[in-house]
């Protein structure tokens, strides 16, 4: 679904923030995204969506992530910001659900059918025609997500779901996350969220992959996330002590 | 600062009032501002020292008023910013202008007096008809109508993202403010070696922000073109009403009935 | 400077209205489509953060008063004069309708005073010639770089809100709606409005500098700086700033100087009720001085044996304020204040307690 092959990108002259990078994911995998700031997180799901472009081949569902596929990638692919007020720019939530879909030249009956589908799915109805500079955090997280279901993407990317939100509201976009049959590549420092969620975690270090595999075990790897700026999930440190 | 805040709060206040619900809440916002700017346009081009008939006019945003379930004395606060500067003009009305229009015994009544008193109630009228139409009337309403007025899409898709981030930005500023005021007891304001670069680092954060806000356009495949929830169409009431308005403003206008009422009671 | 609905005529509001309307459109115009939207979410940002900005206060040094951000010059200087004047009318917008700073019928006019002069003004005919020019070539490219920012907002702001101030004086004149005349009002207006306009160009500069230094890329006309065509325009743009400000300083002296403004007066007006004007535009955080301007207009009024009877000498015909005038006014009065009572007394009981906050 999809698949980076010796990718490397830098920022003008300066350092590589991603070097050689390999890696593929298959369809319906959950994979989580780690490492220390600047790792190289944020650029892998940039360079995925074709924001930024670097060297080596990117594919999504076999099409490679040039300029002119990007519209029918970015039809498949969803990412969720981290900052939802940077994601809800238009002023109520069912605005801004219609706005991608409409872009794509979805139809108006279509495009209400999908979003009350979506909202009825997450449990968000009230939430419709709500402003979104009214809404509260937690709320717009959720609407953030619904936003993205709107475009019924093949897969889809969060940067930090879990940040800056209560237990209960974490847990509430956990549920969601768990409950959502996409492919789904999630970048967080939330690890208890990403052992939650994910099969499988890519360990990032200075913009190569320290580790990839089961999320059981690399996430119980002490030493290893030590070595690279991590600690081991809080649900599992109690061992240790 | 308390006028963040305060702005915030305003904004609050303001977007509540929207939300209700009433029969002026449901009059077409086309409708609602074509009233309110022949309203306004209205009452300032009153002469100045038509007093009787200027009073006749503050009749339409009371009932108004009362008929949205909105409480008059709230656009009162409002007038901190808008009757001051009225006032410094009026203030110099009775003193420049001496001509004698009534006289009451011993007591004369210039022209300077009434146009002073005039032009006030002309600023309270119109920011009551301002206020009353935002309201009662929601911004994406509001900016609808105008879109059908032909106004460029960009402008009216500008007000709304503005609006939008207004909040946002109040909040960051604030935000900022406070760290500033911790660590600067007794400072009135932001001093001047921090001038540039308080708002400057604002603008910064700014910036990326709107990249990651272009960003996230284009991956939902924008191509310069909004779309907005559909605005109800303009019912026949909300027409009656318009037109009903317009009779009677331009009666109120153009008939003194100030005078009327007052000879039927004094017959 | 905003605004007031009630001192402007519908004459003149309609035709400030048309003014900015034409403005709009020509920039809408001027913005390519697919420009607009890459500049859109940069606007709108930009925007909101200086409609929050003007709420910051300023501490100038030595006074003890504060100053206060506009923001025309700083919008075109980041945003273009195009897209800057468009936000600039969604700002003045936003503030007439939610904090009735201005008015809907004085909006055109604001915008005008405001907008127009502080973005297209200020930027063509004083921070795009001198970015461009060779001012300050001796020093090193940097420090030419800061001295010409710092020069071009201060010149900018300060021209900008002399034509605003001067525009203020001039709506209110031709509105007749008071009995100010033209001539001491001006030369009241002018200086003060040199000091805010001063203070407001440091300020403005102070944030483009720290642009400068941090992220160039944000400010118009920086990059492109050494470009060779810039090079051959360099002594024309120097000639028109420098026209530009003779001009302003040269008005704005000549009006002070002025101690018999009534010629002025009555050969630009004639004798109508045009002839009339008054203070105006001042800040409301400026209101102390705003009705020490008015008297002080008025007091050089008196000096200058102006006979005030004399404009309305015939008017008494058209007062029309009879006694069953004022009988049926008192009528509508108490009418008013009874519906008022009534339905405050009505929601009340509706609403109970959640009515408070309302």
């Amino acid at each position: 679904m999809i698949e980076f092959q010796n990718v490397s990108f830098s920022y003008g002259e300066g350092k590589p923030v991603v070097e050689h990078l390999s890696f593929s994911i298959q369809e319906g995998e959950t994979v989580g995204l780690i490492g220390a700031n600047g790792a190289g997180k944020s650029t892998i799901m940039k360079l995925l969506l074709g924001l930024l472009s670097g060297s080596g081949d990117i594919l999504v569902d076999g099409l490679p992530v040039s300029k002119q596929n990007l519209p029918a990638i970015r039809k498949k692919v969803g990412f969720v910001l981290q900052d939802s007020d940077n994601q809800m720019f238009m002023p109520t939530v069912y605005e801004d659900m219609i706005f991608g879909p409409r872009n794509y030249g979805l139809s108006r009956e279509e495009t209400e059918k999908r979003v009350d589908s979506v909202l009825q799915t997450l449990g968000l109805t009230e939430l419709k025609h709500r402003y979104n500079h009214k809404i509260s955090g937690g709320e717009k997280r959720m609407a953030a997500i619904a936003t993205i279901l709107a475009m019924e993407p093949a897969i889809i990317l969060m940067d930090e779901p879990s940040t800056a939100l209560d237990p209960v509201n974490r847990r509430t976009v956990i549920n969601t996350i768990r409950s959502l049959p996409q492919t789904k590549l999630i970048a967080s420092h939330d690890l208890d969220m990403i052992l939650d969620t994910c099969q499988r975690v890519i360990l990032l270090s200075h913009g190569a992959i320290a580790a990839d595999g089961d999320a059981e075990v690399i996430l119980r790897d002490k030493a290893l996330l030590e070595a690279n700026r991590m600690e081991l999930p809080f649900c599992l440190q109690g061992w240790h002590r | 600062m308390d006028r963040l805040s305060q702005a915030q709060s305003e904004l609050r206040e303001m977007d509540a009032l929207a939300a209700m619900d009433s029969p002026v809440h449901r009059i077409h916002p086309m409708c609602k501002l074509y009233v309110t700017i022949l309203y306004i346009v209205t009452v300032v081009s009153f002469p100045k020292y038509n007093f009787s008939g200027l009073l006749v006019m503050v009749i339409f945003p009371v009932l108004l008023f009362q008929a949205a379930g909105i409480s008059v004395k709230l656009c009162f606060y409002k007038l901190r910013i808008v009757l001051p500067l009225v006032c410094a003009v009026g203030l110099a009305n009775p003193f420049l202008d001496h001509t004698p229009v009534l006289r009451m015994g011993g007591l004369v009544l210039t022209g300077g007096v009434l146009s002073m008193v005039t032009l006030m109630m002309k600023g309270v009228f119109s920011l009551m008809a301002s206020f009353l139409l935002i309201s009662t009337t929601s911004i994406d309403s509001l900016c609808a109508a105008l879109r059908k007025l032909h106004l460029p899409g960009i402008l009216t898709t500008l007000l709304l993202l503005t609006y939008r981030y207004i909040g946002v930005m109040i909040q960051e500023v604030a935000v900022m403010t406070q760290a500033y005021r911790l660590r600067a007891p007794g400072q009135k304001g932001i001093h001047i070696s921090a001038w540039g670069s308080f708002l400057g680092q604002l603008l910064l954060r700014s910036a990326d922000r709107a990249e990651e806000l272009y960003s996230s356009m284009r991956l939902r495949g924008f191509q310069g073109d909004f779309h907005y929830a559909d605005v109800p169409a303009c019912r026949v009431s909300s027409l009656l009403f318009a037109v009903g308005a317009t009779i009677l403003i331009l009666a109120a206008r153009y008939l003194n009935i100030a005078g009327l009422l007052g000879s039927l009671v004094m017959r | 400077m905003h605004m007031a609905d009630a001192l402007l005529a519908p004459a003149v509001a309609a035709t400030m209205y048309a003014a900015t309307a034409v403005t709009v459109g020509a920039s809408v115009k001027t913005l390519k489509k697919d420009e607009n939207a890459e500049k859109l979410p940069m606007m709108a940002v930009t925007s909101a953060l200086v409609f929050a900005g003007q709420m910051i206060n300023y501490t100038i040094p030595g006074t003890g008063s504060s100053g206060h951000l506009c923001g025309g010059m700083l919008l075109s200087a980041i945003l273009g004069p195009q897209a800057g004047f468009l936000s600039m009318v969604v700002i003045l917008a936003i503030q007439a309708l939610f904090f009735a700073d201005g008015g809907l019928l004085a909006l055109g006019a604001n915008c005008w005073n405001m907008a127009f002069y502080g973005c297209f003004a200020g930027y063509y005919l004083i921070w795009k010639p001198i970015l461009h020019s060779r001012l300050f070539a001796a020093a090193s490219e940097k420090t030419a770089g800061r001295r010409k920012i710092l020069l071009a907002s201060v010149l900018g702001c300060v021209l900008t809100l002399q034509l605003g101030a001067f525009s203020v004086v001039l709506e209110t004149s031709l509105s007749g709606i008071t009995e100010l005349p033209f001539g001491p009002f001006v030369s009241v207006m002018q200086p003060i409005h040199l000091a805010i306009g001063l203070v407001e160009g440091l300020i403005t500069s102070a944030v483009l500098l720290f642009l400068y230094e941090t992220r160039p890329e944000l400010i118009m006309d920086v990059s492109s700086e050494h470009s060779p065509v810039q090079g051959k325009h360099s002594l024309k743009s120097t000639l028109i700033v420098l026209t530009v400000v003779v001009a302003v300083v040269g008005g704005g002296l000549s009006l002070l100087a002025s101690s018999n403004p009534d010629g002025l007066e009555w050969s630009m007006f004639g004798n109508t009720d045009a002839g009339y004007s008054e203070n105006m535009g001042l800040d409301e955080e400026h209101y102390g001085t705003s009705s020490n301007a008015a008297e002080a207009a008025a007091s050089i009024q008196d000096k200058t044996a102006f006979l005030p009877d004399y404009a309305f000498a015939d008017s008494d015909s058209a007062v029309g304020t009879t006694v069953s005038g004022l009988v049926g006014s008192a009528m509508v009065a108490a009418a008013a204040a009874l519906v008022c009572l009534a339905g405050g007394f009505f929601r009340k009981k509706k609403n109970g307690a959640k009515n408070k906050v309302l």
